[in-house]
């Protein structure tokens, strides 16, 4: 007996509605319940007071803002760093391979919670960073690298890197050597090979990549807060401190609903955007 | 042997029939069990050691804890409404009594079942539980960097402390209460929070960090990041005991501070129990122990002489216990989302 092959997927699919969109559309049916009252939904409460509020504010409006541009740096900064190390990592043979790939994953086999701190160690008023500026005699007063938004991106880049690499580095391994061999045979240099052979074909990898950094850095509750303070408000804080802080649940709601839009907005559009450059490189 | 040992256990077994006879309450709570909130840190340790035990001698009916904040535990009793709540005893902070009381979670306090409760303060009774602590806030230091401690609210705007004040956001309860008590000494009310923010305004240029949870803050503290603070009086004691470079002062202005109590939650599945774990808490001995180092725990119950880091900051007897400011939650409450949205906005870095 053959089972179709959509069926297989029925228990996720359940798990799915049940776990996951269930959930969603009483957070959606929260946020449009007018008053900050949590509990009775009701259909005479109906109203879209909470999202006139947010948009009507101009802070909010800035907040989201930078908290968009936020994970477009930290997607860049990953970018930046994590193709070569994919590269180095795909072209690695056997053992160095395997020791690379291990190096890569590290930070992922500790909390996110673990590694933060760390890195308020290493970033604070006494941390590495500054002990070393002070004896090589740079600075003077300690330099404040915590709180500031420069701090935030450094940590979430290290946060989220493997989630980088590791895409990239599965299409690049896959890549075809003969395929460089043939490029540099019909005359293209390093930088014109990369351009038009190597990253139309890591397209794929690359863009999965910046999905999933931009998506883990933009919603990272814990380093945001922990490093940014509460001098650097993002979309995930404010969240925090309207359902703890306020008990303002309906509205916590739609400022999560207007959150997730706006990164699966971004999330499309880039998936357009790479899906356009796919099709330019095999035409 | 074998025989002997058997006919032991049933003269035992009658006996036991016999008591129960006679204390029928004590000996029905053999094997049954009550569920209780309490507090994440030094609150579940000092409840664990000290007020379970006392309560499985008193009961013989032993303690399962729920760790929980006190908002979580206001949402969680609401979500349950109707149903088989998830604890019978919560643990609120001052704040969150009103929110609980209105969406109706709690049940209201049987003090004649609880022979502790007469011995409170007036003010430390109250129809829907006893306050079993208070929390007190004042001015944070680092004495290894402040060689005298600060006298007043107003040295936080001292030019000398430029970055090295830090501040707590708002919804924290730290945060919204330092926020509160400055209003009032500016000039401000309930009603009118401007003086608060425009005092806060002045003070950023010493502000080094705002921290956006309590958590963070005692990191700020650990990592000497910041040298002067609005803190409560708990979190210091429990940063000393490990050995951070942390004193708390209280302001010439007084100590102002809320109220923790304990609460029977509406539709208890131990009713009775529940009443006796929140007695106990009231229990002489019991608040004597909790007050000994590393708890802390401010006690309530007038029997309790004062005595260790209490009486140094804080107050000398429980009369100067009852005279600690506290705050106008009802009327706070409904403003938080527009305050802490107000000081996000006020504390931008420019």
């Amino acid at each position: 007996m053959r089972i179709p092959e959509n069926r297989l997927a029925l228990p996720l699919a359940a798990l799915f509605a049940v776990c996951f969109v269930a959930p969603l559309l009483v957070l959606l049916a929260l946020s449009l319940q007018a008053g900050s009252e949590a509990q009775g939904l009701s259909l005479s409460r109906i109203s879209f007071a909470h999202y006139r509020d947010f948009f009507a504010d101009g802070f909010n409006d800035r907040i989201l803002a930078q908290t968009l541009l936020l994970g477009f740096k930290v997607t860049a900064v990953c970018l930046l760093f994590g193709f070569p190390v994919a590269w180095i990592a795909a072209r690695a043979r056997g053992g160095w391979q395997s020791t690379l790939v291990l190096l890569i994953v590290l930070p992922i086999l500790t909390s996110v919670v673990v590694r933060t701190f760390s890195w308020i160690v290493i970033l604070g008023r006494h941390g590495i960073v500054n002990q070393l500026l002070q004896w090589l005699g740079l600075t003077g007063d300690p330099v404040n690298l915590l709180f500031t938004e420069t701090g935030v991106v450094i940590v979430l880049a290290q946060v989220q890197m493997p989630l980088m690499v590791l895409p990239i580095m599965t299409v690049l391994s896959k890549l075809d050597p003969n395929l460089l061999d043939a490029s540099r045979a019909l005359g293209a240099g390093p930088w014109r090979t990369l351009r038009q052979v190597v990253v139309p074909l890591a397209a794929p990898g690359i863009l999965a990549g910046c999905i999933l950094t931009y998506a883990a850095s933009v919603t990272a509750f814990v380093t945001q807060t922990l490093i940014g303070g509460a001098r650097l408000v993002y979309m995930p804080l404010r969240i925090y401190q309207e359902a703890m802080g306020a008990n303002n649940w309906p509205y916590a709601a739609a400022i999560s609903i207007v959150f997730m839009i706006a990164v699966l907005a971004v999330i499309a559009i880039a998936g357009k955007i790479g899906n356009l450059t796919r099709s330019r490189a095999h035409a | 042997m074998k025989l002997n040992h058997s006919r032991r256990s049933m003269l035992f077994a009658a006996l036991g029939l016999g008591t129960t006879a006679i204390l029928p309450g004590r000996l029905l709570a053999q094997g049954r069990s009550l569920v209780a909130a309490t507090f994440p840190g030094t609150w579940s340790e000092a409840h664990r050691a000290i007020l379970a035990p006392a309560f499985k001698q008193r009961t013989g009916a032993t303690v399962t804890q729920s760790i929980l904040l006190a908002q979580d535990q206001v949402a969680r009793l609401t979500a349950a409404k109707g149903g088989k709540p998830p604890f019978d005893v919560a643990i609120f902070d001052e704040p969150q009594v009103p929110d609980a009381i209105k969406a109706g979670v709690l049940a209201p306090y049987p003090a004649a079942q609880s022979p502790n409760y007469a011995d409170l303060l007036p003010g430390f009774q109250d129809q829907w539980g006893p306050t079993i602590s208070m929390q007190v806030i004042g001015i944070g230091y680092n004495p290894r960097r402040i060689k005298t401690p600060p006298t007043s609210w107003d040295e936080l705007w001292d030019p000398k402390y430029k970055g090295r004040v830090g501040l707590t956001a708002l919804n924290s309860q730290l945060g919204i209460a330092f926020l509160a008590e400055l209003n009032r000494l500016r000039g401000g009310g309930p009603g009118n929070f401007d003086p608060a923010f425009k005092a806060i305004r002045e003070l950023m240029p010493n502000v080094g960090a705002v921290a956006a949870d309590l958590g963070a803050f005692a990191t700020l503290w650990q990592q000497e990041q910041i040298d002067i603070a609005p803190y409560n009086f708990n979190f210091v004691q429990t940063l000393k005991s490990k050995g951070v470079p942390v004193e708390l002062a209280i302001p010439a202005t007084g100590a102002a501070g809320w109220k923790t109590s304990m609460h029977v939650v509406a539709g208890a599945v131990e009713p009775d129990l529940a009443v006796q774990y929140v007695d106990t808490h009231l229990d002489p001995a019991v608040q004597a122990a909790m007050l000994k180092s590393p708890y802390d725990v401010i006690p309530t119950n007038r029997k309790v002489a004062l005595e260790g880091p209490v009486t140094q900051a804080i107050a000398r007897t429980q009369e100067e216990l009852g005279k600690i400011r506290g705050f106008d939650w009802p009327a706070i409450n409904p403003q938080r989302s527009d305050l802490i949205a107000r000081f996000n906005r006020d504390i931008q870095q420019t």
